[in-house]
């Protein structure tokens, strides 16, 4: 599958990806000498960065991160590329200073270790070789700082039994807002509902498959839901509560897009 | 990014160093989403001391200086020890012998060899509405504040590309926008000495990234710089305004804005939040580096009030050099001018424990960058009490 991003340092390349969840630091979080993160934080110590894609969400820390990343580019014991969600000056200049392309606005909890991945930091693309891509909208409707989450019917052809928000698959070229529309019709019933915001694409990964989530917020007037064959029951419940739930895969991040980090 | 024919001309056919000044320029802007580079008067850039950029700062300086060549005037920021002094102040010769090396490579770069963080006080005075590209964030707060200049926070390597490339990014503090205030801050207190910096410490942390609009106090161009190098230190603030002061605080648009207000129980407790020691091996002055006026004012104190422990005060070779007798005078009662560097990236944790200084940017510093313990409090108070 091929995902959206914004070019930053120019370039092309292809590997497999090493992943960091938490924002990383290339001064003390890399071994310069040998190119083997160090940071614990990461979850991946002694992982090699050497021509591997590496993401993660955002730099952090000291602006001499932009040498080491020069250094590792030098001794050929830096990243084929780096992907961000929000690229910062420090790693954007180091990646520059080393000849590394590089991208950001990509969603990279959705990227896994050992994905091989093309970015292509020219035409601005991330690309996933084995991965499956299938667009999706997700719904939440809130009512009086509440916020509806379904479960799914067993008949349902994924994450059966799973708590989720109103979703749907995206058919062809349609508006992914006019499909969230349509959803929360079908399977709630609920009239009169009004668009507050919409959210950057989450990716939620399901093995090989890769659900693009476009995030989506409603006001619903009336708390009066009719399901159809699709869920089996129904809750509103404060947005903190969500945690307790067993939910289809990045509900909360889903959630947390359209009503802030708080959330 | 549009770019002009001489830019592109440099992206693809310039020196090694000129293109990578290019490609760091639009890597920069795209991150902003800046239309176009803005040509600059002047740059000064960061990333100078040993201690604090070492030997992947070291290798690249010395990798880019083989083709980099500035295209403007260009100082740099005060390195990790005084070249003349360092042995007398215990640095290890091989520190010292890499300080060199970086002090070299900026050099063949065309650098000014300044090694100041005050280059405002060194006959580099952009004009009102200049645009210039300036590291070291208590300059540029200063540039933009005080003189009205247009800078923003600039990287150390992203500076460096605008003085190559003689342009730099056009967005956030370089436009009217970027320019306004986000907050109002009432100072309901009389500052004098080391309340500038307190004022500037408790406002960084309110403010954070905003930019703030100052009522309720005056001040001279000397106060403002400790107010600036404090408040870009605790917050990430390139400007603020200063009302019936700083020039553009008269046409800054204030309507609606939300207000906090500053009392003296804030200084006192942002005082007390930034003394943690108890006795202190060194009285540090500098942080930025003192003018001629302070260095000179700070003599006469100590000829008056000899302090038993050592006093180091931080300044350029240019005043230090000007003011011989200020500096006899302090090195006869046992203390040290020294140039080229400044009090938060020196050595200082190879020899000391605590510092006692009057420097907000100081006291904000030297816990993390020089491991040290800080009493933070007024020049005379500080002479007075180690007498």
């Amino acid at each position: 599958m091929r995902i959206r991003a914004r070019g930053i340092v120019p370039g092309r390349a292809s590997g497999t990806a090493v992943i960091s969840p938490a924002p990383f630091s290339f001064v003390g979080g890399v071994d310069p000498a040998t190119g083997s993160i160090a940071d614990a934080a990461t979850g991946i110590a002694g992982e090699r960065l050497q021509g591997r894609i590496f993401a993660f969400p955002t730099g952090k820390g000291s602006t001499v991160g932009s040498y080491v990343l020069y250094g590792l580019g030098k001794r050929v014991l830096g990243p084929a590329a780096i992907v961000n969600r929000r690229a910062d000056a420090v790693v954007a200049v180091g990646a520059t200073l080393a000849g590394i392309p590089m991208v950001d606005r990509v969603d990279v909890g959705g990227l896994r270790t050992g994905d091989r991945i093309v970015v292509d930091a020219n035409r601005g693309a991330v690309e996933l070789e084995d991965v499956k891509g299938k667009p999706v909208v997700t719904a939440i409707l809130r009512n009086r700082g509440q916020i509806l989450i379904v479960r799914r019917s067993e008949k349902v052809g994924t994450f059966q039994g799973r708590w989720s928000a109103i979703s749907g698959h995206i058919e062809g070229r349609e508006d992914p807002k006019h499909r969230a529309l349509v959803e929360v019709r079908e399977e709630t019933g609920l009239r009169g509902i009004v668009f507050r915001s919409a959210a950057d694409p989450v990716l939620a990964r399901d093995g090989a498959t890769m659900y693009l989530v476009h995030p989506f917020l409603f006001d619903a007037p009336s708390r009066r839901v009719h399901l159809d064959w699709e869920n089996v029951e129904h809750r509103w419940i404060r947005p903190e509560e969500l945690h307790r739930f067993a939910t289809v895969p990045r509900l909360m991040d889903v959630v947390a897009g359209v009503l802030g980090p708080s959330a | 990014m549009r770019l002009t024919r001489a830019q592109r001309h440099l992206l693809k056919e310039g020196t090694v160093g000129q293109r990578k000044a290019m490609e760091i320029l639009l890597a920069v802007g795209r991150l902003a989403d800046a239309p176009r580079l803005v040509p600059i008067t002047s740059a000064h850039v960061s990333g100078a001391s040993y201690k604090m950029i070492g030997d992947p700062g070291l290798e690249f300086l010395e990798d880019f200086a083989q083709s980099a060549r500035v295209s403007v005037p260009t100082t740099v920021n005060p390195l990790g020890t005084d070249l003349a002094q360092w042995q007398e102040l215990g640095v290890p010769a091989t520190f010292a012998e890499k300080q060199g090396r970086i002090a070299r490579a900026y050099e063949a770069m065309g650098v000014r060899p300044t090694y100041s963080c005050t280059p405002y006080l060194l006959g580099v005075r952009p004009a009102f509405g200049e645009h210039i590209a300036w590291a070291e964030s208590s300059a540029v707060c200063f540039a933009n504040s005080v003189l009205g200049a247009r800078t923003n926070r600039e990287g150390g390597p992203a500076a460096l590309a605008a003085a190559i490339v003689g342009a730099t990014p056009e967005y956030g503090l370089h436009t009217e926008g970027g320019r306004e205030p986000t907050v109002i801050v009432t100072v309901r207190a009389k500052p004098r000495g080391i309340d500038y910096s307190l004022i500037g410490l408790v406002a960084g942390e309110r403010v954070g990234d905003g930019l703030p609009f100052f009522r309720g106090f005056r001040g001279t161009e000397q106060d403002l710089k400790w107010l600036g190098a404090a408040l870009a230190s605790s917050g990430a603030c390139g400007m603020f305004h200063l009302e019936g002061v700083t020039p553009e605080a008269r046409r800054a648009r204030v309507k609606g804005l939300k207000s906090i207000t500053i009392s003296r129980d804030d200084l006192v407790s942002a005082k007390r939040a930034h003394s943690d020691g108890t006795e202190a091996d060194l009285i540090g002055l500098g942080s930025p580096q003192l003018s001629t006026e302070e260095l000179q004012a700070i003599a006469r104190l100590i000829d008056r009030t000899p302090p038993r422990i050592p006093v180091w005060i931080f300044t350029s070779r240019l005043v230090r050099e000007a003011n011989p007798e200020a500096v006899g005078i302090v090195e006869r009662h046992g203390g040290r001018v020294l140039a080229d560097t400044c009090l938060e990236v020196t050595l200082l944790e190879h020899r000391f424990g605590t510092v006692a200084t009057p420097s907000g940017k100081g006291a904000y510093y030297l816990p993390s960058l020089c491991k040290q313990k800080v009493i933070f409090d007024d020049v005379e108070t500080l002479l007075e009490r180690y007498a």
